[in-house]
Formats: structure tokens, C-alpha cells, sequence
């Protein structure tokens, strides 16, 4: 119980943080970072799930595009090997997880009840 | 194409694809909930909150498995990448209902009980060392947690923001989401049910979006990039007007080399806005036109025409020996390049 | 413009060639949706009979109870439905044990609720407060001892008797483990459903091997079938099979 106490806390701690983190971006981090953005407020109330979810990405993205660190040709380089990993990943995995699935089966069972020992 | 962020960008297509859609999930839903009793006929019916678990956890997997279709199916067959145009719609579609699905559980299993719900949820049952018995909402959860990060990171800033390269990795989760969504119901719904018509639904879907997954990956796979400073293409009658050859190049990058008005181009292969494949586009108005959501950029200097300002690398052609040849080293972004002028 | 015959471009008009397919691509997505739905909603396999009995109405009963191994009552003064004689297992309200009922062992009560009914299992749901459940005037009386039945083996499912005795229908299986793990952690009793009637009876209250509630490793085995090994004995008309937890085997 404790330990699900704890991943409890560090979840609400990490939305929290997640909070702390969007007032600033969503105030001036946005517009900075995004020539799309400036001017654009009425999206921005949508961006809140987001950095509560992944607001160290957020930060580290940030980071990166204000002090001028963005590689452009990255921008351009799509995972394209993931395709093959996902691929596989699910064909892989989906036949076995269905095998285990009919191996633990359970037929509801018939057995009648066995008298071990009588009473004494 | 935002020249200003709003929040949902609408065209008559996508009002079309989200009736399709809603009507779609709403037809199952409906029925599963609102006819699905008297069709039952129990004399002593499912109760509500669990029957409604049901219905949403059902839908939301069949959503799912229809979602993860769309991109293998569209790389077999061109026509129907019109479904991939709207498809973040569907996934934050998704994502509500599993969240539903997630909600009539949590309200009527979980509550009124003596542990707080939240550790009830994770802790009432820690049977983790075995497969009959292990605890499938956790596998649930992860699913949960996925679909909701990319539903939260679906906007288009996201993209731009975090780059397609970053935000393509993190929607790969969807990958491991969907392995978990199908041990959830392997080990959950699957074992309860006495007939196994339910659970050979559920495997038969996973199977067909395992197997188009694959069919799509080996079509994929092809030549080896080419290395060194020029790289020969092809020779220049083989590229229709209108149409791009694409080139792989050293470092996993591709370049998509059109021919428009009988002159030739080299941009990027991958979009600016979700890496889309450029060169399996069009060029519409002398714009290449990118084949998943229509972002469009100038043939010689690879920039969005304006009020909007993707851009695009460009590369450098020549002629050499009858054949296109093109410089492996791109250039920046929205750099012009003379295009390249083939004899007849 | 030919380039765009059947490219299609998400804000511009759909293209004359892709029309058909896509109108057939809606259609049979919204078809799929419906057939699977029907199909879907009619695979859902009918739950055992069983529920709250209100149409009982509430039933007031008096009897002496007893915490060990959960909540039950050995009725003395019986209500319409639930006749002098019989021991009944209780529960509170949600996944809990009857409140207040820690200071009232071995002690004769009044207690009233509402009766949750599968076959020959019943359950008294009390509600709180001293009018569903509160000392009776004199001293309990004395009971018949309980009637030794041997060891057994037996086959079945490891249930909380209130989810068991249509609390939730369907209250058992794996969809219903965590739930099930946590009534009977809230001390709400634990029911064995054997695959066979033994002596007549084919819910038997649980009990771990000191005749205590069951050890926490049982629960690593509730809502699936096992197999498991035990002391049988009567209470009243009431079945309790003391298990021996090592003896726990899915099957």
C-alpha cells in the first residue's frame, strides 16, 4: 500500500510541476518559441494537458529553441527504422499474447468434492 | 497550414470524416447499450455501470484497431490516404471513449471502498507473478496514459514545436499501447467469458492490424541508400510531369526529385510540418503538394507560398552521362535553386 | 488540371475519381461499427440470477453474531424470508463489513437490511446507524456447536459473497478480481462457489486454517478456478471451509 501511496504522490507532484511549468509557456513561452503562435491566445488553454503530461520535454525543447540550438536538418529526418520496430513489436507480441491467453483458459471446472479425511 | 495557431482548423472534409466518425461510434455504442439488453434478453441483466464498461472498452478497441490501419493501409494503397487527412480527430475520439471505458470501471469497482480508490486501482490486486489473475488493469492504464498524451499533443504546435521527429518518437507509443490494450483484454474480458466468440473478435482484429503493419514494412523496405557528394537518380525522361523520384541518401535522409514544366527539383523527401512523403505528391499550382495534409511548397526554393512559411531543404541537380545526378549535401531550408534544364 | 484527378487534397474539393471509395469507405466503416456492436453486445454472457431483493422488503431479524471468520448472524428471532435457524452472512453498505459491528461480537442483536439472493446463498446488507443493527435485550443464548465435516478437497472460485450473491452482476470472474480482493479485504465475507453442491450446499462461507478471515496470499487466487484443500464445517445451516492456503492450485 505504501508504494502505491507513493506513485500516487510523485503522479500529483508531477502534474503539479506540470502546472507550474505551463503558466510561464503558455504566457511567453509559446509566442517566443513558435513565430506561429504570436498573437494566437485562444489555442493555447488546449496546450495545458500537453505540458502537464510532458512538461520535461517541454522544458528541454524550450531550451533548446531559445538559446538557438534547433538543427534544421533533423527536422527532416523522420524515425523511419520505428516502422519496422513497430511492426515487429506487434507481430511479435499479439500471437503470443494470444497463446498465453488460450494456454490460462479456464473451463469451468467438474470436479466433484473429494473427501480427504473423515471427521474425527 | 496555420499562418495563426486556432484551435481546431475545420474544412468540409473533416466535418464529413467526424460524422462518418461520430455516427460510426455512436451506431455501436447505441447499440451495444441501449439495445444489447432486450437483444440479451437475462432474466437477470448485466449490471449498468459494467455493461457500459464494456461497450466503451469494446469501441474504444475497435477504434484503435481501426486507427492503426489507416497508416498501412495508405502506404499499400494511395486511395486511402484521404483517412490519414483527419486521423488525429479520431485518436482524441479514441481517447475519450477509453477514458470512459476507464471511468465506469473506476466508479463502480473502485469505489466505496475501505483504501483510497487511487491505491485500490493500483494495489487491490498485486497477483504480478502470474498470468492467470495478473493484474490487466495496469496494462489498461498504460493504454489509458498513451492515448491521452497523444490525444494532449495532438495540436499542430506540437509538431512544430517539438519537431515530427520528437513528436513522430513519442506517437510511437501508440505501438506499445495497442500490444497493451490487447494483453488488457487478454487477460481481463477474455478469461471472464465462458464462449470465446468475444475473445476471437478481439484476436482477429490484432492479427489483421499486426499483419498490415507487416505487409506494409516489407513494401517499404527497398534499396540501400547511395553514398558519396553526387548521387546518380535516374535518367530524366523517367520522372513524369508532375511527379517526384525519390532518393535515398547517406544519413537516412530522402530527397524527392519532381519534374514540373519539363524542369527538374530536388527537396526534402519529408515535410515540415509531419515529415509527410513529399515526393509521393503532387505538384498542384507549381507547389509540390505533400499527400497527407496538403502543405504545399515552391519547387525551386522549397518555401510555403505565402500568408504561410513552412519550409523545406533543397538540393542541387546536374546532368551527368544522360542521368540526373543530385548533391547529397542539402541546403538550408527555403533556398533557392535553379532548376535544372534537361534536353528533350 | 489531370494532376489532380485523384490526388486528393484535404482542402480543396474531393477528386471526381475518389468519391466512390471514399462514400463506400464511410459506409462500410459506419457498418462495421454497427455489426460489431451487435455482435459485440450479444456475445455478453448472462450473469448468474441473483440481486438485492427489495421486493422483499427490509427484513428484521434477531440473533446472535459472530466476526469470526467475517460478519454473520445465527437468527433466533427470524423475518419472513430469513427463518430461525439459519446463519446468514452480513455486509455493509459498499465494499465494507456492517459498521459498528466490532463491539457486538458473540452478542445477541437486532439487525435489519435488505437481502442479496443466489440460490441458496443470502447476504443481509445492514445499513449504518443503531436501527439496522444494534444489542438486543438479553444474553445470547446457547448455540449448537459446530458439526466437524472432515477435510475435502473441492473445486471452484474463491468470491466476495456480496459481489457472489448479485451485489454485481456478473460479480465473479477475472474482469471482477480487484473488486472482488477488495470486499473482502473491507472484511465483507468471503465465499467459496464450489463446481459441486457438497452437502447440499454450493457457497460456502471461507475461512483461513485458525479459523480467522482468509490470509492475504488467498487473494492472489480469487476470481479464477482453483482447486483447494480444507476443514469443512456446519454452522447452523451454513457450510465454513477452513482452507489450508498452500494447497491453493489454479486449475
Amino acid at each position: 500500500m505504501q508504494t502505491a501511496a507513493l506513485l500516487i504522490d510523485l503522479a500529483r507532484l508531477w502534474l503539479w510541476a506540470g502546472a507550474v511549468v505551463s503558466v510561464p509557456f503558455l504566457l511567453w513561452g509559446v509566442g517566443r518559441v513558435e513565430p506561429n503562435a504570436r498573437g494566437a491566445w485562444i489555442f493555447r488553454p488546449l496546450l495545458i494537458p500537453g505540458v502537464l503530461l510532458i512538461w520535461p520535454l517541454v522544458l528541454w525543447r524550450w531550451l533548446v529553441l531559445e538559446t538557438g540550438r534547433d538543427d534544421w536538418a533533423k527536422r527532416h529526418l523522420p524515425p523511419r527504422r520505428a516502422h519496422g520496430f513497430a511492426a515487429l513489436l506487434l507481430a511479435v507480441l499479439i500471437p503470443l499474447t494470444i497463446l498465453a491467453g488460450l494456454a490460462i483458459r479456464q473451463a469451468p471446472p467438474s470436479g466433484a468434492p473429494v473427501l480427504l479425511a473423515a471427521p474425527e | 497550414m496555420s499562418v495563426s495557431y486556432i484551435p481546431v482548423q475545420w474544412n468540409g472534409f473533416k466535418h464529413r470524416y467526424n460524422l462518418a466518425l461520430a455516427l460510426a461510434v455512436g451506431l455501436y455504442l447505441w447499440i451495444f447499450v441501449e439495445l444489447g439488453p432486450a437483444l440479451l434478453g437475462h432474466a437477470s441483466p448485466i449490471t449498468p455501470p459494467i455493461h457500459n464498461a464494456r461497450a466503451f472498452g469494446s469501441c474504444a478497441f475497435l477504434m484503435m484497431s481501426v486507427i492503426l490501419m489507416i497508416g498501412p493501409l495508405a502506404r499499400l494503397d494511395g486511395r486511402f490516404l484521404p483517412l490519414l487527412y483527419n486521423r488525429r480527430h479520431f485518436g482524441v475520439m479514441t481517447a475519450l471513449v477509453a477514458l470512459s471505458h476507464f471511468l465506469f470501471v473506476f466508479n463502480w469497482y473502485f469505489v466505496f471502498t475501505p483504501l483510497p480508490s487511487w491505491e485500490a486501482l493500483l494495489f487491490s490486486n498485486t497477483a504480478y507473478d502470474r498470468a492467470l489473475g495478473f493484474p490487466f488493469e495496469a496494462f489498461g492504464m498504460f493504454a489509458l496514459l498513451a492515448l491521452l498524451i497523444l490525444a494532449a499533443t495532438s495540436h499542430d504546435f506540437w509538431l512544430s514545436f517539438l519537431t515530427p521527429r520528437i513528436w513522430k518518437s513519442l506517437h510511437y507509443l501508440i505501438y506499445p499501447a495497442y500490444a497493451a490494450v490487447v494483453a488488457h483484454v487478454t487477460l481481463g474480458a477474455a478469461q471472464g467469458v465462458r464462449g470465446l466468440a468475444f475473445p476471437a473478435l478481439v484476436w482477429a482484429l490484432a492479427l489483421l492490424v499486426a499483419g498490415l503493419h507487416l505487409a506494409a514494412w516489407r513494401k517499404e523496405r527497398g534499396a540501400a541508400a547511395a553514398m558519396g557528394e553526387w548521387v546518380p537518380v535516374c535518367r530524366p525522361e523517367e520522372i513524369e510531369e508532375g511527379r517526384a523520384r525519390v532518393v535515398r541518401l547517406a544519413g537516412g535522409e530522402r530527397a524527392a526529385v519532381f519534374r514540373h514544366e519539363g524542369r527538374f527539383s530536388a527537396i526534402s523527401n519529408a515535410c515540415a510540418h509531419q515529415n509527410g512523403p513529399l515526393g509521393e505528391g503532387r505538384v498542384v499550382d507549381g507547389c509540390v503538394t505533400c499527400p497527407w495534409h496538403g502543405f504545399q511548397y515552391r519547387v525551386d526554393d522549397g518555401c510555403s507560398p505565402a500568408p504561410f512559411t513552412e519550409k523545406v531543404p533543397t538540393y542541387r541537380l546536374r546532368l551527368r552521362a544522360g542521368l540526373i545526378e543530385i548533391d547529397a549535401r542539402a541546403n538550408p531550408p527555403g533556398t533557392p535553386v535553379q532548376p535544372l534544364e534537361a534536353p528533350r | 488540371m489531370r494532376a489532380r484527378d485523384e490526388f486528393f487534397i484535404g482542402f480543396f474539393p474531393i477528386p471526381p475519381g475518389l468519391r466512390p471509395f471514399l462514400a463506400a469507405i464511410a459506409a462500410a466503416l459506419i457498418l462495421l461499427f454497427a455489426v460489431a456492436g451487435w455482435f459485440a453486445a450479444s456475445t455478453q454472457a448472462a450473469p448468474d440470477e441473483a440481486g438485492f431483493r427489495f421486493d422483499f422488503g427490509r427484513q428484521e431479524v434477531t440473533g446472535v453474531l459472530s466476526l469470526h471468520p467475517y460478519p454473520v448472524i445465527r437468527v433466533t428471532e427470524g423475518s419472513e424470508r430469513l427463518a430461525a435457524g439459519r446463519t446468514v452472512m452480513l455486509s455493509g453498505g459498499g465494499k465494507f463489513a456492517p459498521p459498528q459491528v466490532a463491539a457486538l461480537d458473540r452478542r445477541l442483536v437486532k439487525a435489519g437490511g435488505v437481502i442479496l439472493r443466489r440460490g441458496d446463498l443470502d447476504m443481509l446488507q445492514i445499513g449504518g446507524g443503531e436501527r439496522n443493527l444494534s444489542a438486543a435485550e438479553g444474553d445470547a443464548p446457547a448455540l449448537s456447536p459446530p458439526e466437524r465435516l472432515g477435510r475435502w478437497r473441492l473445486e471452484g472460485e474463491i468470491c466476495d459473497g456480496k459481489c457472489a450473491a448479485g451485489a454485481m452482476r456478473p460479480g465473479r470472474g477475472l474482469s471482477h478480481k480487484a473488486c472482488a480482493n477488495l470486499c473482502i479485504t473491507g472484511g465483507v465475507p468471503a465465499v467459496f462457489v464450489s463446481a459441486a453442491p457438497i452437502e447440499g450446499a454450493t457457497f460456502l462461507l471461507m475461512a483461513g486454517p485458525e479459523g480467522g478471515p482468509l490470509p492475504p496470499e488467498a487473494l492472489a487466487f480469487t476470481a479464477a478456478y482453483v482447486s483447494v484443500e480444507g476443514e469443512i464445517e456446519r454452522i447452523g445451516d451454513l457450510l465454513v471451509f477452513r482452507i489450508d492456503p498452500a494447497t491453493l492450485r489454479a486449475l
